[in-house]
């Protein structure tokens, strides 16, 4: 090392490059952003990628049509290299984004529009990833061994499956070309940089990666090399590997090896992660024990933590919290939580997320394996198909379609008619969304198949069928409800208001609804402070414990009809503001057309004080229970919790919501009012200010207006 | 317990600032002191009343025609309220929808307080979280506060009490088994300034406390720094001095006045006494504590 190529100096150039690349984005999209930041670079203004269409809509469907335009993609996608980086790998765009129309139009469900319309389902019709590939998999073969190894499956296969096999042979080919022109592109940039320890950095990479290509990883740089590769190139495909799984589990033996050969410090180990997670702002779950409650936290453990709070970036990092955790990484990951402010890490429960998956018939062994990866969601890795945090069912579009039927049903409207209206149509609901998800599994391998994902799982290659097709060894399709406390609340404010406290009649709340409160604005106001849920012992609490069990009463009655496992969750991840502009207004006094409320979250401002553990208890009280979650989402102001006794404060706080009270996944914002309002007014102000939308964080200066709002909304109302 | 009633106008979940670790704190109303800077006016008299915000009054007349005793008028721009005709039935608030009009107190039974208090019991375990009984001042409320914390023993809760100390010392006697931790409060030592800024004298309170001293599990003392009341380096050193030789103390915070209340004098009729008055700075705080701390205590200015 010379003077000014430390690690820390490396990583700050890394960072300063990061955030040259977010005002790039700004430049290039303005505030439009409403999903995570995932560590790609923007795409020079003349790059043009056209696809090769093999059908009449100018789309291309099917394995082979999607291995080759992937091919074509990364032959000619640009490729960059940082002299200060320890790792190769980079990314501009993803395949989807050029796949037009994503659906192929022959393969019609045109039968199921209406009612998925009707209660404003997201049905995941066309949803691709999210599940998790196998990086210990990966890791093991190499590129090289998966080249192998779908060259062998392929060579006596059955002439049905001779397609799949050529597009993901397709999809290696482009993989070792992007890689090989990344590393000319390595040794091009060692001759022109002056500094011979930069130049000789770079010829290390480019060294390394082409061993890459030939051999599996054998130490812990190559290792996070590999993973960069794979991460880079799998989200370039659909996005998916936006996912590593339990990366201190993964990297285990490899850090080991190296520790004990002396060819590896903590300091590089940390730089390395640094920039693994700069390269792409990957799901990782750190922590978590075994099937016997041993604690699995290690030395990368830590790692993963140090390296997410030296960056401060917009990070994907989730503890698994459990009895038996390691006390000083507990107290670090919280300690960074309420000091870095950036929104992570967040915190999932061992307890209820391993019982909870039991509940499906599945041993303890096999539900600690399932590991945080997404936005709210776990997966077994390279083992299981989910369709997680797809598919969505709008509770308020529901309860609105019964509210709109009793009333012109020509029956006495009541809140028990209303109810039982409003649990027929839950049950409809859930019905056409499994046969939604049938449909998905049935087509989707025609239409854009997961070939990047094949490669990293058991089965696809063996058997030649692509992960969402049956490829794998389990399918449990996520089906998360959406807007509890706004069809809580509204029920509530009904009983009170006009069958307890007879203070308006049916007729006048139908016509304030119609209206949208226009003119009826002291009934807006009466039915706007009525209960709330998450008050505890209220009737709201009461109708949202009963919708919840009458919606996973639904989900659990059957499989779909093809014999597939679902798993009701609660979670609206950001579409809160969609699924609000899909409704009219509703009994609780929420105007037309504006947000619904957040996953499982009571509705802000729900309680004048007290409100976290208020709503901790709500929460906990409406769980799914099946091994999916059902997430809480905090907003603390910082004040509220400072120094020694606020990390302790928070500590009981997370152990005990997620130990004892069955929480399943805390994403908490530490966030000061005054500055999220000053930097409401002026984004511009606070170009690095992280806050935490939902499952992801992201830079607040990139959020839409829209999303900005809601974060600030939620804030105020702390 | 569902036959012992008390007065409270408040429970706070999730409260931090009463006491250790994660805590629910039951405000008693009722209190015998009138400090004049005092930050819940809405403790002081021991019944129920109405509180009125008037910037979320939608001027509905739905109160007016509630109220029995006509004590409710409509003149040119907003509604005139006769505190000395209201009986305090709580009609107009039960009438009013925008929470314009809300009640300060109500009668409640242990039971009630208690179903409450379970809410949150698993944050109480750790860090010695539990819950505070404050007000007011909950001595007065005696019989009531003796029922609720021996449930709360009954659970294993840990229990802290927040009193002036203006009671007979019989009923700290009555409590002091079920309480694990008395936070005390004191104004100042000497007597007549005490007399003039609350309205008594301190004697009760000071020979109570050093009773206290003697059959308490441990005690915190919580001065409010309030200032040209006891604001300078000499009214710390002569808290510093009486406190110096006390057994069960551990720590005394110093808690700084705030202007917050104003607007709750104003929704209950009263006047706001300390107006004008700013809150001391941090590093004032800091000064002061560290006057006491002089004395071989545990002082802490609390931000």
């Amino acid at each position: 090392m010379t003077n000014g190529f430390t690690y820390a100096d490396r990583l700050d150039a890394l960072l300063t490059a990061k955030r040259a690349q977010t005002e790039k984005k700004f430049l290039k999209f303005g505030r439009t952003l409403d999903l995570d930041d995932r560590g790609n670079l923007v795409a020079p203004d003349d790059f043009v990628f056209t696809p090769i269409p093999n059908h009449k809509s100018n789309g291309f469907f099917g394995p082979y049509a999607c291995g080759l335009n992937y091919k074509k993609l990364l032959h000619e996608h640009p490729v960059t290299v940082d002299e200060n980086a320890c790792l190769l790998g980079s990314w501009m765009v993803m395949l989807i984004d050029y796949k037009k129309p994503l659906w192929n139009p022959d393969i019609s469900y045109a039968h199921l529009h209406k009612e998925q319309k009707m209660y404003d389902i997201v049905h995941g019709i066309g949803g691709v990833q999210h599940f998790l590939a196998d990086y210990s998999l990966g890791l093991q073969l190499g590129f090289n061994g998966i080249r192998d190894k779908i060259a062998f499956y392929e060579k006596d296969c059955d002439v049905s499956k001779k397609e799949f096999y050529q597009g993901l042979a397709a999809c290696v080919e482009g993989i070792y070309d992007y890689i090989t022109r990344h590393i000319a592109k390595a040794r091009e940039l060692a001759e022109q940089v002056a500094d011979t320890v930069k130049a000789d950095n770079l010829r290390m990479l480019a060294d390394m990666s082409e061993e890459l290509l030939k051999r599996p990883a054998k130490t812990f740089h190559e290792a996070v090399q590999w993973m960069a590769w794979f991460l880079v190139v799998g989200d370039m495909y659909n996005g998916c590997a936006s996912a590593v799984g339990d990366i201190d589990r993964i990297l285990k033996p490899y850090y080991d090896n190296d520790i004990k050969q002396g060819i590896l410090t903590e300091e590089q180990a940390i730089f390395y992660i640094c920039n693994l997670l700069i390269i792409d702002n990957a799901y990782c779950q750190i922590g978590g024990c075994d099937e016997f409650g041993n604690d699995n936290t290690n030395e990368l453990s830590h790692i993963v933590l140090e390296a997410v709070h030296r960056m401060k970036i917009p990070a994907s990092v989730c503890v698994r919290v459990h009895e038996n955790i390691d006390k000083n990484f507990y107290y670090k990951a919280v300690k960074y939580l309420l000091t870095d402010r950036t929104g992570s890490p967040n915190f999932i429960g061992d307890k209820a997320m391993t019982e909870g998956f039991m509940k499906n018939g599945y041993s303890r062994k096999l539900a600690v394996s399932r590991v945080k990866c997404g936005c709210h969601w776990c997966a077994i890795p390279g083992k299981e198909y989910t369709l997680n945090d797809i598919v969505k069912i709008n509770f308020v579009a529901v309860f609105d379609t019964a509210f709109k039927e009793m009333m012109n049903s020509g029956q006495e409207p009541s809140v028990e008619l209303l109810w039982d209206t409003f649990i027929k149509h839950i049950n409809k609901a859930v019905a056409v969304t499994a046969e939604g998800m049938d449909f998905q599994i049935e087509h989707m391998h025609e239409v854009f198949p997961e070939l990047l994902m094949d490669l990293l799982c058991e089965g696809p290659i063996e058997k030649g069928l692509d992960a969402s097709n049956g490829g794998l060894e389990y399918i449990n399709l996520c089906v998360d409800g959406a807007g509890l406390a706004v069809v809580a609340d509204s029920f509530a404010a009904l009983e009170k208001r006009i069958e307890k406290n007879k203070q308006i009649t049916w007729d006048q709340i139908d016509k304030a609804l119609k209206n949208d409160y226009k003119g009826y604005e002291d009934i807006q106001l009466m039915m706007k402070n009525s209960d709330h849920y998450g008050n505890g012992g209220t009737i709201a609490d009461t109708y949202a414990e009963n919708i919840v069990k009458e919606f996973v009463a639904a989900v659990k009655k059957e499989p779909t009809p093809k014999g597939y496992n679902m798993i009701p969750g609660l979670f609206s991840w950001a579409n809160t503001i969609p699924m609000g502009k899909a409704v009219g207004a509703t009994p609780n006094g929420r105007l037309a057309y504006t947000p619904i409320s957040h996953g499982a979250n009571p509705l802000p401002g729900f309680k004048d004080s007290g409100a976290l553990t208020a709503c901790a208890n709500a929460v906990a009280s409406v769980q799914c229970g099946y091994g999916n979650t059902v997430p809480i989402q905090l907003e603390i102001n910082p004040v509220t919790l400072k120094g020694e006794e606020g990390i302790r404060t928070m500590m009981t706080f997370i152990s005990v919501y997620l130990n004892k009270m069955g929480g399943t996944l805390m994403n908490i914002n530490i966030m000061d009012k005054e500055k999220i309002l000053d930097a409401h007014k002026d984004p511009s102000k606070y170009p690095d200010l992280i806050v935490r939308v939902t499952g992801f964080c992201a830079y607040f200066a990139l959020l839409s207006e829209d999303f900005r709002k809601l974060v600030v909304d939620r804030m105020i109302n702390e | 317990m569902n036959k012992t009633y008390g007065c409270i106008f408040d429970i706070q979940r999730f409260s931090l600032h009463d006491g250790p670790g994660i805590r629910t704190t039951v405000f008693f109303k009722g209190c015998n002191l009138r400090c004049f800077w005092c930050h819940n006016p809405e403790s002081i008299n021991l019944q129920p009343e109405i509180q009125i915000y008037s910037h979320k009054c939608v001027m509905c007349g739905r109160c007016i025609t509630a109220c029995p005793q006509n004590a409710i008028h409509k003149n040119s721009k907003s509604f005139v309220f006769s505190r000395d005709l209201c009986i305090k039935c709580g009609k107009c608030v039960d009438a009013c929808y925008s929470n314009a009009r809300v009640m300060a107190g109500k009668t409640v039974s242990a039971l009630d307080v208690m179903s409450q208090i379970i809410k949150d019991e698993p944050f109480y375990h750790d860090n010695q979280g539990g819950v505070t009984f404050s007000g007011g001042e909950p001595m007065l409320q005696s019989g009531f506060l003796k029922t609720l914390l021996i449930a709360c023993k009954e659970k294993e809760i840990h229990t802290a009490v927040d009193t002036a100390g203006n009671v007979s010392f019989e009923k700290f006697n009555e409590i002091a088994p079920y309480t694990d931790l008395f936070l005390y409060d004191i104004k100042c030592i000497d007597e007549n300034k005490h007399k003039q800024v609350t309205g008594s004298n301190n004697k009760k309170i000071l020979s109570n406390l050093l009773q206290l001293d003697n059959i308490a599990k441990e005690i915190i003392i919580r001065v409010p720094v309030i200032p040209g009341m006891n604001d300078t380096e000499e009214d710390m050193h002569m808290i510093g001095d009486y406190l110096k030789s006390f057994k069960r103390i551990t720590k005394v915070q110093l808690l700084p006045f705030h202007n917050m209340a104003e607007s709750k004098y104003e929704s209950m009729g009263m006047e706001y006494k300390a107006k004008g008055l700013s809150a001391p700075k941090k590093e004032r705080m800091q000064e002061l504590a560290s006057v006491i701390s002089s004395y071989g205590l545990n002082a802490i200015a609390v931000s």
